[in-house]
């Protein structure tokens, strides 16, 4: 084949060199040559061939004239300049293919995203007695979060999915009767969907979400656990249980969790006047492992019926600090819940909270929150079977405790330090009670935290990497008073006993 | 009568929701072209000097020197909804510069903020951008509002962290003459 080309290059050569264009000194930029002298045959390589360099005649065509170089020899330059230049064509042409499919992967439109949302190595001690087999001291994986998220369009402006792949375990439901089975995994932390149905209403009427996700109660259980200040959860999201007192007729006992931090809702947000927040919604009230409860063949959705309304607004004095009114009504049950410690029937929390972002002192906040509410007849520990409302144990399982009222706060307070050798550390301080039936005395919690942080990077929400060292003095006065009150022991509760944590994390989306 | 008191209640929240917010002073916002074409400014940076005019944008880098800073941002436009400000659109006119002589915190002045600048047109400067030196438009910035969004969009930002975010933002003037 090159033999042919180079014998069809030299007939035409010498047609074009013969007596009408003189002889090889005549060739250069002041004669154009025809296209068909090519040293390759494809037609995109005659291009570079025909081409006059800008300036003037090349180095060959000169070297050619001079006849420094036989015509061979020119004719083999320009063959390798054909050639290179027809493959750096085939470059760039596959330069512009990868670029035209890269441009449309979801993940650089952002479509899809991925990042860490947390992943904490703890290190606990705490100082109550363990049972045979238990220790004092652990090292755990606190958080492995992967958050996935995106955007589909201005109507769609965010789908949000968070795993947890630390706590696979399986989790109890509260049965009826007999012994609990276990029901789900927590693999499925959190997914929802914002949709803006309208954008000329927004911000007033921002958004519609729907989903699993960290429900809009107070400040804490709307933080990331990749931002929060202190290790450990506040006792307005879980208190007692973890090996102390089980759950009694008083309500003072067993594992209590207040506010659930998850749960499956719709609810509609928006801000008015670029200083009043909204939300409100509907819920199942029966925390967030309860797509287990619901049957994929049947569709009978367990007692995932949407029976808690909750309502939020939030006063911003500027841009970072506010305070927020919350409430939350309707029913919880205690047979198919997933949820410690609430009982069946009328459900309610009053809640108010408020955070202080100082523009004065840079690096200072303090926040808190102050709850309340009542929890419906014969409150359950998940696992423990329960069987409505009544309060006859052997009748209806359960605590059999009536229907009580709780209440907690917490204050916290923290100092970014951000010049001088401390630079990057921040001291924390925050303070909690909770009192599980406020009707009963000796039966409160308090929680006092010291806390140091140093920052790796902290560029809150994206990025932070830090560790922390709390260390928690605790205090729990005990199950009560009152001819209903049982036996109580300090030394095996964890709540009664200080407890120390160091915590590293890595954050980064 | 119950609703009548409701709907007097929602058209107070429309109207009041209604309005955009107000970043700036009011004798900042006097003057200021409501129909400047910044297109043709970036084309032809010396031929609109010493106007007044308002522009959006994202921060692409701060310099700081002698008590003020150049601001490099590549111009967005502002828009009411879904939140007040600059949004990126996916289409910019290009980049321009704002002088500021004032103190801003340095968490407003990461690249990705949101910013719009209110002040006046002056000749074009030569900026070194990413290692390339740049001849952009140039304002010098009576005021400036910064969101700290790092990235992000105004409205995108609240749910960006996994939870809920405040989202910082202030706004600085230089100190009158």
């Amino acid at each position: 084949m090159k033999v042919f080309l180079l014998s069809l290059w030299c007939v035409l050569a010498g047609i074009l060199l013969g007596p009408e264009t003189g002889g090889a000194g005549e060739i250069g930029p002041s004669k154009p040559r025809s296209p068909v002298v090519v040293a390759q045959n494809t037609v995109e390589t005659q291009g570079p061939a025909q081409e006059i360099p800008p300036g003037g005649a090349s180095v060959e065509d000169i070297l050619l004239q001079k006849g420094t170089i036989t015509q061979d020899e020119w004719i083999q330059i320009r063959a390798e300049q054909e050639y290179r230049a027809a493959d750096q064509s085939r470059r760039l042409d596959s330069i512009e293919e990868w670029k035209y499919k890269t441009e449309v992967l979801p993940i650089l439109r952002d479509k899809v995203n991925f990042g860490l949302n947390a992943l904490q190595f703890l290190y606990g001690h705490t100082d109550a007695q363990v049972p045979e087999g238990r220790s004092q001291d652990s090292f755990s994986i606190r958080r492995s979060e992967i958050l996935f998220w995106g955007k589909i369009s201005d109507y769609i402006p965010r789908w949000h999915a968070l795993f947890e792949f630390q706590s696979i375990n399986l989790t109890n439901n509260t049965p009826t009767s007999g012994a609990s089975t276990p029901t789900s995994a927590t693999f499925f932390r959190e997914t929802y969907v914002d949709v803006r149905p309208v954008q000329s209403w927004a911000p007033n009427l921002n958004m519609i979400r729907l989903g699993i996700f960290r429900m809009p109660f107070g400040i804490f259980t709307e933080t990331s656990g990749g931002l929060r200040d202190v290790i450990s959860s506040p006792y307005l999201t879980a208190v007692g249980g973890g090996g102390g007192p089980g759950q009694n007729a008083n309500g003072t006992g067993g594992a209590i969790e207040f506010i659930q931090e998850r749960d499956y809702f719709a609810d509609v947000r928006g801000k008015i006047a670029n200083r009043l927040e909204y939300v409100v919604g509907i819920m199942n009230n029966n925390n967030y492992q309860a797509n287990a409860l619901v049957s994929t063949t049947s569709g009978i959705g367990g007692a995932n019926q949407p029976k808690a309304f909750y309502t939020r607004v939030r006063l911003f004095g500027n841009d970072v600090s506010f305070i927020s009114f919350t409430t939350i009504q309707g029913e919880s049950n205690n047979a198919g819940t997933l949820i410690n410690g609430r009982g069946k029937g009328l459900f309610d929390r009053y809640g108010i909270d408020a955070r202080y972002t100082s523009k004065i002192l840079p690096g200072f906040m303090t926040q808190g929150e102050y709850w309340q509410g009542h929890d419906g007849a014969n409150a359950t520990t998940v696992g423990t079977a329960a069987n409505g409302a009544c309060q006859v144990v052997a009748q209806c399982g359960g605590s059999g405790a009536p229907g009580l009222m709780r209440r907690t706060w917490y204050v916290l307070g923290k100092y970014l330090i951000t010049r001088g050798p401390f630079e990057n550390f921040e001291p924390t301080v925050m303070y909690e009670q909770f009192d599980p039936n406020t009707k009963m005395s000796n039966d409160l919690y308090t929680r006092t935290i010291v806390g140091l942080t140093y920052y790796f990077e902290n560029f809150p929400p994206k990025v932070q990497s830090k560790i922390q060292f709390n260390y928690e003095f605790r205090h729990h006065s005990g199950l009560g008073t009152g001819p209903a009150s049982v036996g109580y022991n300090s030394a095996t509760d964890p709540f009664a006993q200080n407890a120390f944590f160091i915590q590293f994390q890595v954050r980064f989306m | 009568m119950k609703q009548g008191w409701a709907t007097a209640v929602f058209a107070i929240v429309l109207i009041v929701g209604a309005c955009s917010p107000k970043l700036f002073p009011a004798d900042v916002m006097e003057g200021v072209d409501p129909n400047f074409d910044f297109s043709r400014w970036r084309m032809v940076p010396n031929q609109a000097l010493e106007r007044k005019i308002q522009l959006g944008g994202s921060i692409l880098q701060v310099e700081q020197k002698d008590g003020g800073m150049t601001i490099v941002a590549r111009q967005l436009p502002i828009v009411e909804h879904p939140a007040y400000g600059p949004k990126d659109t996916g289409k910019s006119s290009g980049e321009f510069a704002a002088t500021f002589q004032g103190r801003v915190e340095s968490q407003f002045l990461q690249r990705g903020n949101r910013v719009i600048v209110v002040g006046t047109t002056k000749a074009p400067s030569v900026v070194l951008v990413d290692d390339l030196r740049r001849n952009l438009p140039t304002m010098s910035a009576d005021c400036v509002h910064i969101w700290a969004t790092e990235g992000r969009d105004i409205a995108d930002f609240q749910s960006f962290g996994a939870g809920y975010e405040t989202l910082p933002e202030g706004t600085f003037c230089t100190k009158a003459p």
